[in-house]
């Protein structure tokens, strides 16, 4: 369930803008940040707080990239497959490395609940490419040694 | 080393801050045009124009232009749009240009929303760059307490407030028009003009949507002049300086600040650190990934609109990748219509199901399956992209039929050797 | 007017249109899927390209997209185009089944059609098909989303026009879905639209599924009479039963569209129960004979009791052949009737809707689609004329404004602004907007009602609808009154009034005496009538003091009942007779704005071969009759019940219909947008001939049942496969009076009853007039204990409340 002060902050948010529709990406990848996937309930709830349908928001749910409507780990890694990445030495033995230090491939979470894996395009960062995304945080100059060391850190972290 | 304008005292790690940037002459060009009685909002307008500023974000239109179909009594509110979008492939200088300097972005935007009347001005930027958003919304807290946003700005009757949008995720989201659904809570389709934003944009209200470096380039026009502007480039028609995001087999990747219209091969080899150890250069997407391949014999081209244009290429964002003789260019269009096929918007037929069918044909001839009839296919299918609804289909069309002129040989030998032969070892 | 030329020939077409609908008007077909007339053009399919070779516009371009221009010259057939087109099929079969063989969309397949026709006849793309998982949408519509050829037709059709949102768009790129968020019956009372909308076989009809193909039905253009808007149809028949309705466009009365209720109300014509035999005494009868007998016995009563101790009952169900039959039949025998309205609330308010109507103020369906503000007046168009308020919607999209004064708690799909009044206090709120005279209303609607007559002043396209179900005539009277009152003041304004049944209009403009069942229950009853003729008539249900009803019948000497439906009344019958439905005898309905239209037969007639065959294969008996083809409509069966001869076809009796009845002149020249018929000046009402009643004192409840979209209207009550789209018993009360029994939202109601106990659930809302109780018929709720169009009154102390557990 969402928490009541975020409801009623959102509900002065809403009283704010001109057309509850404007606010609907924000509302659900902040719903999401609660649920830590975009789940029925999740779309459900934000359908409420709009005074959208459910079919209405699973439309926008849809559309985009970074709602999960599927459940995914604490952390998401957002692996960037685009062609500077893509084109970058190593490449497919870095992905290869990745998917066995999780014991998991492309689209699939760690039975631990930590780590899923998606692929994503290009991130922004060809500069330093391959270019990784873990939640919010871009981490580019990817190399196995050092994936290892940030799946390290995030598994203290948990 | 070229003048620096809008990468200049740019600090590793960290932003501009407010006192920075007044103090090179920050807001200043702000200040000027609100507080001098005799200029009005519509010399910005004309200033532009002059001074020959082309959008950034890949289409080249002049900006003065798009301002001057906002009609003088068009309905309030009006909206300004920095386009922070960024999610063509191989492009960042956005990002950089906003970790430089985000008050650079915020003067020119309340300096292009005072030019069409605008008083709500939004950043529609991705989710990747969360560090930026944080900076911009900071940045804009201090800037709002400095008085140059909100309300009775400099005592005039000009009110602008900034507000920043972060996307859920897509590549089409940063077509001009599909960003406006997107910022109404629709579904990010594109919308056919006529009517223009500029006429009915967000909410059927007048909008100017501009590419983040476009609008960073409004306060030194306006500060330095039209010629001056103009002088920066070292091309015929070319205005300006031009951020190229270089990427690929170079041995520094990275943003770099130089004249339009400055040659392909100075970039890489005065800049981007020449051509990594072992390559050779052989081709290079000069404005990301929904431009063409510039093939060898444009090594030396010079990178600016109209160059390019003539010869039959589009510079686009100047996202230059650069790509060498061991990277297969059939594998490499097959990555790129990856991206393009799975972030269709997929409203209309060409794009939806064609981007697809090509990506399926380039796997085959990449998997030694490939047919001589796939290339007439291929290329017919590439001109009917450009009866689709937005530019999205026609732009990932370009890279595959540069393919098809360029490096034919290369696909020709693919179908021929029943395989790629970077893989089965044809070539060095 | 912009003049162009298209494939070499020259039109002129009106300014603003695009080229593809100037392609329409000039004959020339371009293919479309996107693009729908009424949906407007949105480029998406791309399948529309033309060649401009000449003018302004140079080049490929899509014609749904580009204005047609004075100077262009478009081909249709330039090689180029051709060839694109033939791509973009080439695209959409990449992933289209190749089901056609069990697709019930195969042979009138748009994509099939276009398929052919664009000259993609070999495929070449080696990839895999993409596949989906369909959804359950209900019992009325199959889905099939592996055929979906993406065009968007039905997710704009259903969002943007209808206004319900429960069906849509997801996903993006090549993965897109059409469907709902979840499997479960689709919302909106209008959703069978997008079974003719989809060009493929994406959404199908259900109930029909696996019946057979286009060309093997019977078509014919027909009328819906579910309600009193006449929307156009199309009609299939086979093997002796009607298989599906569609929408058929009209662009004087439903545009394309149709409701779910006229769609699927078809099914009581091939119901197994229906009567199709005579029965005299519980004797079945060939029918012939069983007319035979009943006008010999009517002919016994009128010897031994005098002619007037017979009586007639007719409907508005009822084509005008029959109620005009049954008109004359009466005059020249001397018998009661015909009898055409139930009680004597209704009789009033439609014989003065009728009266007002004249030619200047109706305005059509179509027509208020472009109104520019709607006030309505004590009528619900969802529940009691659908298509209504998909119009009104339309008008809403192009920014008309929308009022209503209605004690209920309207919820129609689009925004508006209700003025909660009681029943009895709506004429002082009408009458409050029209010459602001505000003193007699409640000093909290004074602003509201100001504002809403300031805005219809400011408009010039104002439209009232003025229901006539829960209003009265004062009120029915003044709407007219209203829109006079804005024509002088220079408005275009426009009348249009809801009516009860198909036919309600017809009956009042034939019905000169107006006399209702109340009346003639009250002569059955004091002996006066002896023998009663009952002819396709729902008093059974309609009635509203079942009790009353069933001693006045039990008082009779002879029932003769004569109806295509199964009737309770049916089975209490001295004699029996099968009359034919509109799909075999045909009729003319007039519709609610006085549109006469002519619904042809769409098969002979006859018990349907499902029935005869019994499930064997083949399900033919070879026989050289139509089995129960003996059945006459009942405009024939009027005349021959007095022992005498109609006219010999239908076309002899139009004529004599024109020349017997003044008002009908007209109606032998029919168009296929029907004639309108009017009252003359002599026979419409003055002002002193209505009147509103203030029947309600404080501390009373005025129970009001009202119409409901499904489970309500008797024909299409009949059909299964919307058994369960009925309202469950309601009760809906003001959230002010809630707290006087202290209850909320869910309850149980129990009502004490003259005739005993009535159990609802309790439903709260703020817009439902304080005083007033409102139920919605539903056949799980017995009703027929209280009027149904006059009102009920109760005490506060028989309404107890059980708080919900
Ligand atoms: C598929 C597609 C994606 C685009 N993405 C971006 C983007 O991310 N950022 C951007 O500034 N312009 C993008 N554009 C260009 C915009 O449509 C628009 O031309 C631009 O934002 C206008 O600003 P400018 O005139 O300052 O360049 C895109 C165009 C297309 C067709
Ligand atoms: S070309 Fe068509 S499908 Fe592709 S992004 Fe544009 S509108 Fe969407
Ligand atoms: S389901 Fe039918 S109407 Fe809807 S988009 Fe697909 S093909 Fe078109
Ligand atoms: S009919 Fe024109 S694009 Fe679909």
């Amino acid at each position: 369930m969402l928490p009541e002060t975020y409801k009623s902050e959102l509900k002065d948010r809403l009283q704010k803008v001109g057309n509850p529709r404007e606010m609907v990406v924000d509302v659900m990848l902040e719903v999401q940040e609660f649920y830590g996937w975009f789940s029925d309930e999740a779309l459900e709830q934000a359908a409420v707080l709009l005074g959208m349908s459910s079919l209405e928001i699973e439309e926008l749910a849809t559309f985009y990239n970074t709602i999960y409507r599927q459940p995914v780990g604490k952390f998401v890694i957002h692996v960037c497959d685009s062609v500077i990445c893509w084109m970058e030495n190593g490449y497919g033995e870095l992905i290869d490395h990745i998917g066995k230090k999780l014991g998991i491939g492309m689209g699939e979470t760690t039975p631990d609940g930590l780590f899923s894996l998606l692929p994503a395009c290009c991130i922004g960062y060809c500069d330093h490419a391959p270019a990784i995304m873990i939640n919010k945080t871009v981490y580019g100059d990817i190399a196995p040694a050092k994936m290892d060391e940030i799946i390290e850190t995030l598994r203290q972290e948990k | 080393m070229y003048p620096q304008v809008l990468l200049k005292n740019r600090k590793k790690d960290r932003i501009l801050s407010l006192e920075e940037y007044r103090e090179m002459g920050g807001y200043k060009a702000l200040h000027d045009a609100l507080t001098d009685e005799s200029f009005h909002p519509r010399q910005i307008q004309e200033l532009l124009l002059d001074a020959g500023l082309l959008g950034r974000g890949g289409a080249a239109f002049p900006t003065g232009i798009k301002m001057k179909t906002v009609p003088d009594d068009a309905p309030h509110p009006r909206y300004l749009v920095c386009n922070a979008d960024e999610m063509e492939p191989g492009t960042f200088k956005d990002r950089v240009l906003i970790l430089t300097s985000p008050h650079q972005l915020i003067e020119g935007m309340i300096l292009a929303a005072y030019a069409i009347d605008a008083e709500i001005a939004i950043i529609f930027i991705r989710r990747e760059y969360e560090t930026a958003a944080r900076a911009l919304e900071q940045e804009i807290g201090r800037a709002r307490e400095a008085g140059y946003i909100g309300k009775n700005l400099f005592d005039s009757e000009f009110d602008c407030d900034i507000i920043v949008h972060r996307s859920a995720g897509r590549y089409i989201c940063g077509e001009g028009t599909a960003l406006l659904n997107a910022l109404e809570g629709k579904r990010a389709n594109p919308r056919k003009p006529p009517p223009y934003p500029t006429v009915k944009g967000l909410w059927q209200l007048p909008t100017e949507v501009q590419n983040v470096e476009t609008l960073c380039c409004i306060p030194h026009v306006l500060k330095n002049g039209v010629d001056w502007f103009k002088t920066l480039a070292v091309s015929k028609t070319g205005a300006g300086t031009k951020v190229f995001s270089v990427s690929g087999k170079v041995n520094r990747p990275g943003c770099y600040e130089l004249p339009m219209g400055v040659k392909l091969s100075e970039i890489i080899e005065d800049y981007a650190g020449g051509m990594l150890p072992g390559s050779r250069f052989k081709a290079c997407m000069p404005g990301g990934a929904s431009t063409q391949f510039l093939p060898e014999s444009m090594y030396h081209a010079r990178m600016d609109f109209d160059d390019l244009k003539n010869a039959g290429f589009r510079l686009g964002t100047g996202a230059v990748m650069v790509f060498d003789h061991k990277t297969c260019l059939v594998e490499a269009t097959a990555n790129l219509m990856v991206f393009f096929a799975r972030e269709s918007c997929g409203w209309c037929t060409p794009c939806r199901e064609g981007l697809p069918y090509i990506l399926d044909l380039l796997n085959r001839i990449e998997a030694g399956e490939g047919e001589v009839e796939f290339i007439p296919m291929i290329r017919q299918m590439c001109s009917h992209m450009n009866y689709s609804y937005c530019a999205f289909a026609p732009g990932a069309a370009a890279p595959v039929e540069s393919l098809l002129t360029y490096f034919e040989g290369e696909v020709m030998a693919h179908i021929e050797n029943r395989g790629c032969p970077f893989k089965i070892g044809k070539v060095n | 007017m912009p003049k162009l030329i298209i494939d070499n020939r020259e039109i002129e077409v009106p300014e603003g249109i695009k080229v593809i609908e100037a392609a329409d008007r000039a004959g020339i077909y371009i293919p479309r899927f996107c693009y729908y007339a009424e949906l407007g053009a949105v480029g998406a399919c791309r399948i529309c390209a033309v060649k401009f070779v000449d003018g302004p516009v140079k080049g490929i371009e899509m014609s749904c997209m580009i204005n047609a221009q004075d100077g262009m010259v478009v081909s249709t057939t330039d090689p180029e185009a051709r060839d694109f087109r033939r791509h973009v099929i080439e695209w959409l079969m990449m992933n289209h089944p190749h089901d056609c063989p069990v697709c019930d969309e195969g042979g009138h397949c748009l994509l099939q059609d276009l398929t052919e026709s664009c000259d993609h006849g070999i495929r070449r793309y080696k990839g895999k098909k993409r596949t989906y998982v369909d959804q359950y949408l209900g019992p009325l519509i199959q889905h099939e989303e592996n055929r979906c050829i993406q065009c968007y037709r039905c997710s704009r059709y259903y969002q943007e026009f209808a206004g319900y949102k429960d069906l849509g768009v997801m996903g993006i790129a090549q993965r897109i879905y059409f469907g709902r968020y979840a499997a479960g019956v689709l919302e909106s009372p209008f959703s069978g639209n997008i079974i003719d909308l989809c060009p493929t076989g994406v959404y199908t009809d259900k109930p029909s599924r696996y019946t057979g193909r286009r060309w093997d039905y019977e078509r014919v253009p027909g009328i819906c009479i579910n309600c009193s808007l006449g929307c156009h149809i199309t009609v299939s028949a086979r093997y002796r039963e009607i298989v599906y309705l569609e929408g058929r466009y009209s662009g004087k009365v439903n545009g394309s569209f149709i409701c779910d209720r006229g769609r699927y109300g078809f099914f009581y014509a091939n119901l197994e129960e229906r009567p199709r035999q005579g029965r005299v005494r519980g004797e079945d009868v060939p029918s012939g004979r069983a007319i035979t007998m009943a006008a010999q016995r009517v002919k016994e009563v009128s010897e031994s009791h005098g002619a007037a101790a017979i009586a007639v009952i007719g409907s508005g169900r009822s084509s005008l052949e029959t109620i005009a039959a049954l008109t004359h039949v009466c005059k020249v025998q001397g018998w009661r009737g015909p009898v055409l309205f139930d009680s004597r609330v209704s009789s009033e308010s439609v014989r003065t809707a009728v009266s007002c109507i004249a030619q200047e103020l109706a305005v059509s369906m179509k027509e208020i689609e472009s109104a520019d503000f709607i006030l309505t007046v004590g009528a619900d168009p969802i529940n009691e004329a659908p298509m209504l308020a998909m119009a009104m919607r339309q008008a809403w999209r192009k920014g008309a404004g929308v009022a209503a004064i209605d004690c209920r708690s309207l919820d129609w799909p689009f925004q508006f602004e209700q003025v909660t009044a009681a029943p009895d206090d709506m004429a002082d709120f009408l009458a409050a907007l029209e010459n602001s005279e505000t003193t007699v209303i409640s000093d909290r609607f004074v602003a509201q009602i100001k504002s809403i007559a300031a805005k219809i002043r400011a408009c010039h396209r104002p439209v009232v609808v003025c229901g006539t179900e829960i209003t009265d005539s004062k009120i029915i009277y003044g709407a007219a009154g209203f829109v006079k009152a804005m024509r002088q003041a220079g408005q275009e304004a426009g009348l249009f009034y809801t009516l009860p049944a198909a036919n309600s209009y017809g009956a009042a403009l034939l019905d000169e005496i107006g006399e209702t069942a109340e009346d003639l229950i009250e002569r059955i009853e004091s002996g006066e009538i002896k023998a009663l003729v009952i002819v396709e008539s729902d008093l059974w249900d309609t009635f509203s003091d079942r009790q009353r009803l069933i001693q006045a019948l039990e008082q009779l000497e002879l029932l003769v009942v004569a109806d295509f439906m199964a009737t309770e009344i049916l089975h209490r019958a001295d004699i029996i007779i099968p009359t034919l439905s509109i799909f075999e005898a045909g009729g003319i309905y007039v519709n609610q704005e006085g549109r006469a239209q002519w619904s042809p037969p769409a098969y002979a007639g006859g018990t349907p071969i499902k029935i005869t065959g019994q499930g064997g294969h083949p399900p033919r008996i070879i026989r050289p009759d139509i089995p129960a083809g003996d059945i006459s409509p009942a405009w024939r069966m009027a005349w021959w019940l007095a022992d005498r001869q109609p006219p010999a076809s239908h076309d002899l009796l139009l004529d004599w219909m024109g020349k017997t009845f003044p008002v009908l002149e007209k109606a032998a020249n029919f168009t296929s947008e029907g004639i309108r018929l009017y009252l003359p000046e002599a026979r419409r009402k003055t002002a002193r001939e209505t009147g509103g009643r203030k029947i309600q004192s404080l501390g009373e409840y005025l129970l009001l049942p009202v119409a409901a979209v499904f489970g309500d209207e008797p024909m299409a009550q009949r059909s299964p496969c919307l058994e369960g789209y009925a309202k469950h018993p309601e009760m809906w009360m003001a959230a002010s009076d809630a707290r006087l029994f202290d209850a909320s939202d869910g309850d149980a109601a129990r009502l004490q009853l003259p005739y005993g106990p009535l159990e609802l659930t309790l439903r709260l809302s703020e817009r439902i007039a304080p005083g007033t109780l409102i139920v919605y018929r539903c056949p799980d709720l017995f009703w027929q204990q209280f009027a149904r169009s006059s009102r009920f009154i109760v005490p506060k102390d028989r309404i107890r409340i059980e708080k919900k557990a």
